[in-house]
């Protein structure tokens, strides 16, 4: 063989040379075994740490519906208009040769006008003050860069007939530290403005189109405060360990269901693979993992009853505070929680310029208090209604008779204080100094022996005091004074009197004055109120309780005779004419209700314009406790609780009364398609 | 006897055809992957097909082709006879490169004729061939003079100086090799040599040390790229050697710059390695095609990368093969030279040749610095193309003119 003959030459000059050369290609193919076989794992390992970048996308998220499967939150396209510079890299390097030759030749041109005047050649020296140096190079790329984006902004702006703002500022951070991520022109791009780019779309360079998900809230302001909203946020969930080059806007539930339930909603994210040249661009891409959707949440929200309620709340005064509660009687479910004032879901993620100033001004006015769920977030004291405890209390001791008659000069001492009523001097037996809501007879009943006591004990029953985790982290706990605190030597008469009126050491949450009502409703049975029914797949399937169904907490453990004598006095509240609730009433229904005022003190005196009204409720009224529905409204600075709560609930007993119709169609037309189906 | 090409004179093959195929194998290869290297960007940048480089290739090669079978005409005696005239010429051309030489990133190697360029380097080194060869081939006795013996290396001394001016370390670097396998095979006695190379290496141990690990104060002058160069090859560290006592800002922005410096070779071995056994397909390596192999180099003096990342374990040994085939088959030509002339030519091309290829590789997979040293007819470049069909075009002419048995 070629090789071997010459190794066995007679010329040892020659053999000698044959075995350098044979020796010196030996070890490059020892040298190329090495690098490409043995270690060819690590070098394409390499090859990709340098050319692929990892992206993490963010999964769509889980809608949020109401008991009937209406949506409250969901998502929906938005149309996004980007910049993609690897379509424009050639444009960029074309507009750079350009500058670079002119700025060589006006760098040259100085130079032989300085040579003329000195007369003679240059130094080094004085060259380099001439030379195009890398930094100049390094700004006119940049400037080169800069100009040719902003001439495809402006090409896009002739091409939609609208001015497109260029942010010079922002395309240099994001070409600087992601340009493998496409840089965003116009976001959410109107169906015209679609329309028009799609069509004339076929010619630009380094444009395109991208659809994105985006949190979509169609009911705008509907229940906001129960729903909440997202803020921008790209951070790995708990269990997430991937480390990624690029992530993609992502979105953190902040309050409400959304906050609550973020990490069933947001699903999972996924990962996908960009492969980039050695200038950063983008070559090609691949999904390595996809995203997985995340889970619907469905609440025990009725939306028409929600709708009802907020509109009924809104119109009952201009600048409305205040909060209602609609309850299942008979097992805790939330049917509506409405707080006024209220916000824009939508607008919270894509402020609507026009108004933005005014809203960020609104959304942190303390006075205002518009983050706040005034349903669970706000103590208020109860006023009036805190009568019904006294009296279930008074009854249950046998502490008076409902029949005897209580003569009233319209106010009481206790101690040294006077404290006035709303109702006039009169006689007033059981039913009238609670339809009236005589303060007079209430203290009196309350400062009888043992009657506080019982108080503080039905107070527990119903956990006042203590939170009933519905909203976690957004809810208030209230104040109710416990068996110690009464029984010490601080408590005076006075504050059994407040007590008595539902003042003084007592605060209380809508919600919770919902479950007190249930609890006279439905024969004492004091539930966990619940306003998420279950979390399911996106399909539908799957669905887990999030919480058991009529869960009971605790019982009132009051007699029937005590439930009978409330029951007459809060429906005459409502069916007679000297009712201060007359206003709840609704043809078809017996409705029970209790209205009250609590007084408010501001800086030590207080303030008739801030009083809370109230007005809690139950219908349709059943002797046997059936009764389905609890309606609590309460509005802060209203004229009273009959005058500004009371037609609040009679409009939501006019869309109950509605919803009871449908329901019953329903079950009618079920029955009648499996009869047809036997 | 070999029954093909039959002549007259009964001698066998006019032309050794083995060697004439493994020229023209690597042709092709060079073709192929000169257009993989370059599409990426001529094409992209739409540039009209007969100006795009490897159609460029095809017609250097062309005129390769016609120049050495020009060369083949003459005997090679009539050759050498104007081998001083060529070593003269060739030395001036030197010296005018480094006074009307376009300087490119801090080096005047071409001088620019209009639509080519003229790199002398690569013509010195095969007009030193034919005169070294010529002033050696004198009765053997002759070389026993030290006075020869160092003209010898003073004829090896001026192009190396001129060169290593441009500067151009690696084709000054070729040179040396060349010039001491020649004395070697003319019979210079051994020990002249060993006592010249020992010394050398001697110094050259003394320079390297001095130039890597001696104190600040005391560094010999030397252009700070080249120190840089040597400074990735032995792996030192940048801010170690430039400012000992820099601040962390500052050592950071070293790091940088070493980065940036081996780049090259890091992006080359990235590629090499990433070959794999069979490549990943012509056209289909990416760090071609992403533009991590350097852009200036990737169809010169990296061409080998392309070949290596493209057609893997497989395809290097091919192209090695190739150049095996060569280089023996030149070795078989100095044995069977008619006279000590052709003997001499003969291994002066073959040392060229060797030296070029295991430099140009070596330095593809960081077993060598880098220098800019091509890859013989693989390389893109009219120059490097024409010298070495040149070259090989001397060695059929003196198997053409060989030993008559």
């Amino acid at each position: 063989m070629l090789i071997f003959d010459e190794l066995r030459k007679d010329d040892p000059q020659l053999r000698f040379i044959a075995g350098v050369v044979l020796l010196g290609l030996l070890i490059l193919v020892g040298g190329l075994w090495w690098v490409q076989l043995i270690s060819s794992r690590h070098f394409q390992e390499k090859l990709e740490t340098q050319s692929i970048r990892t992206i993490r996308i963010p999964a769509i998220r889980g809608k949020i519906l109401d008991r009937e499967g209406r949506v409250l939150a969901e998502n929906r396209p938005t149309y996004n208009i980007n910049l993609y510079v690897e379509g424009l890299s050639k444009n960029f390097q074309a507009a750079y040769a350009e500058r670079v030759k002119q700025l060589k030749k006006i760098m040259a041109a100085k130079r032989a006008e300085r040579r003329q005047q000195l007369g003679r050649d240059l130094t080094k020296l004085e060259l380099k003050e001439f030379a195009v140096t890398e930094s100049m190079k390094n700004t006119l790329q940049r400037e080169c860069r800069t100009e040719v984006a902003r001439s495809a902004t402006a090409d896009l702006s002739a091409r939609l007939q609208q001015p497109v703002a260029f942010d010079e500022k922002k395309f240099q951070t994001k070409f600087d530290k992601a340009r493998v991520l496409p840089i965003p022109v116009l976001d959410n791009i109107s169906p015209a403005q679609l329309a028009r780019f799609e069509e004339q779309s076929a010619s630009i360079p380094g444009l395109d189109l991208e659809v994105q998900s985006t949190r979509y809230y169609p009911h705008g302001n509907l229940g906001a405060h129960l729903i909440g909203y997202l803020v921008h946020n790209n951070d790995n969930t708990e269990d997430e360990t991937g480390d990624y080059n690029y992530r993609l806007a992502d979105y953190l539930g902040q309050v409400g269901i959304e906050g609550i339930f973020d990490k069933e909603l947001r699903g999972t994210a996924g990962q996908k693979f960009v492969v980039v040249n050695y200038l950063g661009y983008r070559q090609s891409e691949s999904v390595f993992a996809p995203s997985q959707t995340g889970q619907n949440v469905v609440l025990t929200i009725d939306y028409d009853i929600q709708r009802a309620a907020e509109t009924a709340l809104f119109k009952s005064q201009a600048n409305v505070k205040g909060a209602v509660v609609v309850m299942d009687a008979q097992n805790g479910d939330i049917l509506a929680m409405a707080s006024a004032p209220s916000f824009d879901l939508n607008h919270r993620i894509h402020p609507d310029p026009a108004t933005k100033a005014a809203e960020d001004q609104r959304w942190l006015d303390e006075d205002i208090g518009l983050q706040r769920n005034r349903a669970t977030y706000e103590n208020y004291h109860p006023g009036s209604i805190f009568k019904i405890v006294v009296a279930m209390a008074g009854l249950e001791l046998h502490a008076f008779d409902p029949k005897a008659v209580f003569h009233s000069d319209g106010y009481i001492m206790v101690g040294k204080r006077k404290i006035g009523d709303t109702a006039h001097a009169g006689d007033f037996d059981f039913d009238r100094a609670l339809a009236k809501s005589s303060n007079p007879y209430f203290i009196n009943l309350g400062l009888q022996p043992g009657v506080l006591e019982k108080v503080v004990n039905l107070g527990q029953k119903l956990h006042l005091g203590e939170r009933t985790d519905i909203m976690p982290a957004q809810e208030t706990r209230g104040n109710f004074p416990n068996p110690r605190i009464v029984e010490s030597d601080a408590w005076r008469d006075g504050d059994t009197a407040n007590l008595s009126i539902g003042q003084g050491y007592i605060d209380v949450t809508p919600i919770q004055m919902a479950v007190m009502t249930a609890a006279v409703a439905n024969g004492g049975k004091v539930f966990w109120p619940r306003v998420v029914a279950r979390v399911e797949n996106s399909d539908g399937s799957g669905g887990m309780e999030a919480k058991p169904v009529g869960h009971i907490r605790d019982y009132l453990g009051v007699s029937a005779r005590t439930f009978r004598i409330l029951h007459e006095a809060m429906l005459k509240d409502t069916e007679s004419k000297e009712g201060t609730g007359h206003a709840a009433a609704v043809a078809g229904w017996r409705v029970a209700g209790k209205t009250g005022t609590a007084q408010v003190e501001k800086n030590g005196h207080v303030d008739k314009s801030a009083q809370n009204t109230w007005f809690v409720s139950f219908a349709p009224y059943t002797p046997d406790y059936k009764a389905k529905y609890v309606v609590v409204a309460t509005v802060e600075g209203g004229v009273s609780g009959g005058a500004t709560c009371a037609p609040i609930a009679h409009d939501i007993y006019l869309a109950l009364q509605e919803r009871e119709t449908r329901l019953e169609q329903q079950q009618v037309k079920s029955r009648t398609s499996l009869a047809t189906l036997k | 006897m070999n029954a093909i090409g039959l002549q007259l004179n009964d001698r066998g093959p006019r032309m050794d055809y083995l060697q004439i195929l493994s020229i023209l194998g690597l042709m092709a290869i060079s073709v192929a992957f000169v257009y993989s290297a370059t599409s990426v960007n001529e094409l992209a940048s739409e540039v009209v097909w007969f100006k795009q480089s490897y159609f460029k290739q095809i017609i250097w090669f062309s005129i390769g082709l016609s120049a050495a079978s020009a060369v083949c005409t003459v005997d090679y005696h009539s050759l050498t006879r104007w081998s001083m005239v060529a070593y003269g010429l060739t030395v001036a051309s030197l010296v005018l490169v480094l006074v009307v030489g376009r300087s490119v990133y801090g080096a005047k190697r071409w001088i620019d004729l209009g639509s080519f360029q003229f790199q002398p380097s690569e013509f010195a080194k095969l007009a030193f061939i034919m005169a070294q060869a010529s002033f050696l081939s004198r009765p053997i006795d002759e070389l026993r003079s030290t006075r020869i013996f160092w003209k010898s290396i003073g004829m090896m001394a001026l192009p190396f100086l001129l060169i290593m001016k441009e500067p151009d370390l690696g084709s000054a670097l070729v040179l040396l090799p060349t010039g001491l396998v020649m004395l070697y095979a003319a019979g210079t006695p051994r020990r002249y040599i060993l006592q010249l190379l020992g010394a050398a290496g001697l110094l050259a141990f003394l320079f390297m040390a001095e130039v890597l690990y001696a104190p600040p104060k005391f560094r010999i002058h030397m252009q700070e790229y080249q120190v840089r160069r040597l400074l990735v090859y032995f792996g030192r560290n940048y801010a170690d050697y430039f400012g000992p006592n820099a601040a962390e800002g500052e050592r950071k922005k070293f790091q940088e710059q070493q980065f940036n410096d081996s780049h090259n070779v890091r992006q080359a071995l990235i590629a090499v390695g990433s070959g794999g056994l069979l490549g990943k397909g012509w056209r289909q390596g990416q760090q071609n095609a992403l533009g991590f192999l350097p852009q200036a180099g990737k169809h010169n003096d990296f061409i080998f990368s392309v070949i290596a990342e493209e057609k893997g374990f497989v395809g290097s040994v091919v192209v090695i093969t190739l150049y095996a085939v060569i280089l023996f088959s030149g070795i078989r030509i100095a044995g069977q030279a008619r006279d000590r002339l052709g003997k001499l030519l003969a291994v002066g091309v073959v040392t060229l040749i060797f030296s070029h290829v295991f430099i140009n590789i070596g330095m593809n997979i960081r077993m060598m610095p880098v220098t800019g040293v091509p890859l013989p007819l693989l390389s893109y470049g009219g120059s490097s193309v024409l010298g070495s069909l040149i070259a090989m075009g001397i060695l059929q002419n003196i198997h053409m003119y060989r030993k008559a048995y």
